[in-house]
């Protein structure tokens, strides 16, 4: 060990205890990002310790990506350095929750799945349902812009993040927006760092806006033969009034990975599924509406309530999760515009196919937003495999950009990834956002190299 | 002479009617809705994205600061040329480029009036949903410039959760294009950023909104107070009984009289202050909502409570609320609009204490705001003419600030900063917040072209000297 790495280590193990610098190799192992491993893995124990551990990485050169619940640690491109994670696992605590204002401030390390039930005790829900929200963070879910099945109704972090404390890559900490639920207080900083993927410094506080716990929940389950049935409901329900808080649509390839756990077993197709949450009035009048909607087209209709909804909504969204993991298998998220989603459906499908690959694809069908798991055949080689994956996604690519979308590579070995970049050619917004990654990270040093162009 | 030079290249980019800069007309552009006032070297009307990228060119090879201008309707000096420049008046591009049913999206220039874009949109049977109730004269890049808000904010949020694309021009000329109609676009977040940044970051050319379908049912009503504590009160208690109305707007006994007076709503004189509360949704169950929520009002101590019967009678309800600001003008020449913002449950002490503030200045302070939100509007009368009467007016408007600062809230929740709140700034934010909100001012426009002069307070040393 160098004399310079010595001192730094030992200033870290003064800021947070000796105890929470780990460089053990069976420590560090398990936080490796696209198989870079990282020297030290730094776990601060409150958001003043975040600031000295930024600052001494700062004075040190060093690199580091955050990590929250690793959830989104596969998206993005492979680190141009890595010298260490810092861990925000330690901060869980809720600093604050207004229930009477619908207003809860927690430390960014906090899973979503505990503020969830925090929130419940209070009859109030933050309405963000991402996958694998057992270990999700909230600061990760700033970061990445994570998003699930209600974004229909609800949107996504941008519209629940009212405040946040970030702490910028010179290691100086900052207050970010509020607790009201209006504020042009100056610019709105929130937006800067949402979605900012680690690249402008380490979240460590989030303050939310809540929401009053719906009186009822209820979901209606569709399996149509076609993708045209399903469509068919679907703009159906798009003109209506209906207020739906999700619409996801699964192709037969996923939709078969789920239904023996919702009792649809025998055929396949597509399933719509389709949330609602309010009164009981409305909910009652909206499942019926929809129930007539899938008989109208032919499918097979199966309505759900309260936990058992729940319950298909955890498995929905968590669909892709249950593809088996084959190691060189690539997910991927496409956007485009809402009314194109469900034809995005069928063209991941048919790419994949005329590469040779087998999919799983899932949508959110009224928002615009698609998943999907991309699968080789097990009996090609792995060079014809990661051709074959990075022909399909490429096209795919074009296509979402020919929409005025986009394609983002979620998971990939780096093989995959050294092939495809994660997230696309920058727009003409790109050099300003360079400039904003310089002034606020002149050396690059938090998570180099993982985000859009290069950033 | 490089002025004339500078103007006479306005003029071939735009021609020459389109260049106003004789004494007369430039007056006409020193002011907004605010109380200060600077004239502009030159006004220039433009038409196009590729005009305003040419004029905005010339003026950062002059380097002449530009301010784009909408309705003029700005409340904290948003578009009032500080350091002189050219005025960019943007009301000309007003045209409404697309409504894309089948993505629920519209396109606008950013000229059109927020109400144009809601009138556009309501034969097809959709809607554009902030509201701000200036949303007569108010246009959609002044909106986009100052995140508007508006009495339906309360459920649906406020403009940047409804804007997903813009064209923007840079200070250097350069167009360049944020987000769209496809969500979640790779990279930071700009249009995030750029909403709300009150022409610091460049000139907003387009916009792409959300648009809903329209509610399928809608029911207002009006409770009345004989106490304003009271009346607040249920504000808080509605929200804490789990429901989430469209809006829950608040007037008090000076601005209703004020508002009678001018518009002749049907508002009781003799009260102390009326909700205007809205639900809307799926028809099913708004009679169940309407009344729990009088039950709610009664049980709070309203003395009445009317639900509008048809479309006109809530017409007139709105009329009454929009035209609020216009009818308080009836009682004063001029007053100072406060838009501080507390949490909800603080409503009730902080309109004793504005009250206290009033009574300490000698100064009468009316209120009318949006209650759901938090978002206070006490407006102090006074007279322009009276230089000391003014002075006691910033000092109480600084003092409301402080108060709602002091409850947990913040200086403004929808008007902007502008030249009005720049020393609250240090109220609210840290000298490294200010620093690092100043980063992202410079890696957007950093010649400090783009409406310069507004938001930042001066750095300390130089406050210390004053």
């Amino acid at each position: 060990m160098s004399s310079e790495l010595a001192a730094f280590r030992a200033t870290l193990a003064q800021a947070i205890g000796e105890d929470h610098v780990l460089a053990a190799v069976e420590s560090t192992a398990p936080y490796a990002v696209d198989g870079v491993c990282p020297a030290l893995v730094l776990r601060p124990g409150t958001q003043d310790e975040v600031a000295q551990v930024v600052t001494a990485c700062a004075a040190a050169r060093v690199a580091l990506v955050p990590w929250g619940g690793g959830t989104s640690m596969t998206a993005g491109n492979p680190p141009k350095r890595l010298d260490a994670v810092l861990s925000l696992e330690r901060l869980d605590r809720v600093v604050e929750f207004d229930a009477d204002n619908l207003c809860i401030t927690v430390e960014a390390g906090l899973t979503l799945a505990r503020l969830q039930a925090l929130v419940a005790a209070k009859q109030e829900i933050l309405p963000l349902d991402p996958p694998a929200s057992d270990r999700v963070t909230l600061g990760g879910l700033v970061a990445a812009n994570l998003s699930g099945p209600s974004r229909l109704l609800h949107g996504t972090a941008r519209d629940w993040v009212l405040g946040l404390r970030v702490v910028l890559p010179s290691g100086e900490q900052i207050r970010c927006g509020g607790r009201v639920i209006k504020n042009v207080t100056g610019y709105d900083m929130n937006k800067l760092f949402i979605r900012s993927f680690g690249t402008l410094g380490v979240i460590t506080e989030v303050t939310l806006k809540l929401l009053p716990m719906p009186e009822t929940r209820a979901s209606v389950l569709g399996l149509f033969p076609t993708l045209a049935a399903a469509k068919a409901v679907l703009e159906a329900v798009q003109a209506s009034f209906l207020l739906p808080e999700a619409m996801d649509l699964l192709d037969p390839a996923a939709a078969g990975l789920l239904l023996p756990a919702l009792g649809l077993a025998s055929p396949t197709g597509h399933l719509l599924a389709t949330a609602f949450s309010g009164s009981q009035a409305t909910v009652d009048r909206q499942v019926r509406d929809l129930e007539a909607l899938v008989a109208e087209q032919g499918g097979r209709g199966l309505t759900l309530r309260e936990a058992a909804s729940t319950q298909a909504w955890q498995a929905i969204t968590n669909v892709l999760g249950s593809v088996p993991p084959a190691s060189l298998r690539v997910l991927i998220q496409v956007s485009v515009p809402i009314g194109r989603t469900a034809g995005m459906l069928a063209s991941v499908s048919a790419r994949a196919a005329e590469q040779g690959l087998s999919a799983a694809v899932t949508c959110h069908a009224a928002s615009g937003l698609l998943r999907a798991a991309l699968l080789p055949a097990p009996e090609l080689p792995a060079d014809a495999a990661l051709e074959a994956l990075a022909a399909a996604t490429l096209a795919l690519r074009d296509e979402a950009v020919a929409l005025g979308g986009s394609l983002t590579v979620q998971a990939g070995v780096p093989a995959f990834k050294a092939r495809v970049d994660a997230w696309g050619t920058p727009g003409s917004g790109f050099a300003t956002m360079r400039r904003i990654k310089d002034a606020f990270d002149p050396h690059g040093l938090c998570s180099p190299g993982r985000f859009l162009g290069g950033i | 002479m490089a002025q004339q030079a500078f103007v006479q290249s306005l003029r071939q980019i735009v021609g020459d009617a389109n260049v106003l800069d004789s004494d007369v007309h430039l007056q006409l552009y020193q002011y907004d809705a605010y109380l200060e006032e600077r004239r502009p070297d030159a006004v220039v009307f433009v038409h196009s994205t590729e005009e305003v990228a040419r004029v905005v060119k010339v003026c950062h090879d002059y380097g002449v600061p530009f301010v784009p201008r909408g309705g003029g309707t700005n409340l904290s000096g948003g578009t009032i040329p500080f350091k002189g420049g050219v005025v960019l008046e943007m009301i000309r591009m007003n045209r409404l480029l697309e409504v894309d049913k089948a993505n629920l999206r519209a396109r606008v220039q950013p000229g059109m009036f927020n109400l144009e874009l809601g009138n556009a949109l309501a034969p097809l049977g959709y809607q554009y949903l902030p509201d701000p109730a200036s949303q007569k004269a108010a246009t959609l890049g002044g909106n986009v410039a100052e995140n508007s808000g508006g009495p339906h904010c309360f459920k649906y949020g406020v403009t940047t959760n409804h804007v997903t694309g813009l064209t923007v021009v840079l200070s250097d000329g350069a167009v360049v294009t944020l987000g769209g109609e496809a969500p979640d676009e790779p990279g930071y977040d700009l249009t995030g950023v750029f909403v709300g940044s009150e022409g610091t970051f460049g000139v907003c050319t387009e916009v792409v909104v959300r648009i809903v379908r329209q509610a399928e049912g809608v029911k207002t009503m009006l409770a009345i107070y004989d106490s304003i504590e009271k009346g607040s009160e249920t504000v808080s208690a509605i929200v804490a009984a789990g429901m989430v109305p469209a809006t829950l707007e608040m007037m008090d006994q000076l601005v209703i009289q004020a508002v009678e007076k001018s518009l002749s709503c049907g508002l009781p004189l003799d009260c102390a202050t009326v909700l205007i509360i809205e639900v809307d949704g799926l028809k099913d169950d708004l009679e169940a909502q309407t009344e729990a929520i009088e039950r709610l009002c009664l049980a709070h101590g309203a003395r009445e409570v009317r639900v509008a019967k048809n479309d006109a009678e809530r017409a007139l309800l709105w009329a009454g609320r929009r035209g609020a600001f216009g009818a308080v003008a009836r009682l004063t020449p001029s007053y100072l609009v406060c838009d501080g913002t507390v949490p909800r449950t603080a409503l009730p002490e902080v309109l004793r204490k504005v009250a206290e503030v009033g009574e300490k200045y000698d100064l009468r302070i009316p209120n009318v705001f949006h209650a759901g939100d938090g978002n206070l509007h006490p407006l102090i009368l006074f007279d322009w003419r009276d230089a000391e009467q003014k002075e006691r007016v910033m000092k109480a408007g600084m003092e409301i600030l402080a108060l709602c600062v002091q409850l947990g809230g913040t200086i403004s929740g929808e008007h902007g900063v502008g030249l009005e709140k720049m020393d609250a700034m240090r109220l609210v934010l840290s000298e490294a917040d200010i620093r690092c909100q100043l980063k992202l001012k410079q890696a957007f426009d950093p010649s400090d072209l783009a409406n310069p002069g507004k938001i930042f307070p001066a750095p300390l040393e130089v406050a210390h000297v004053q």
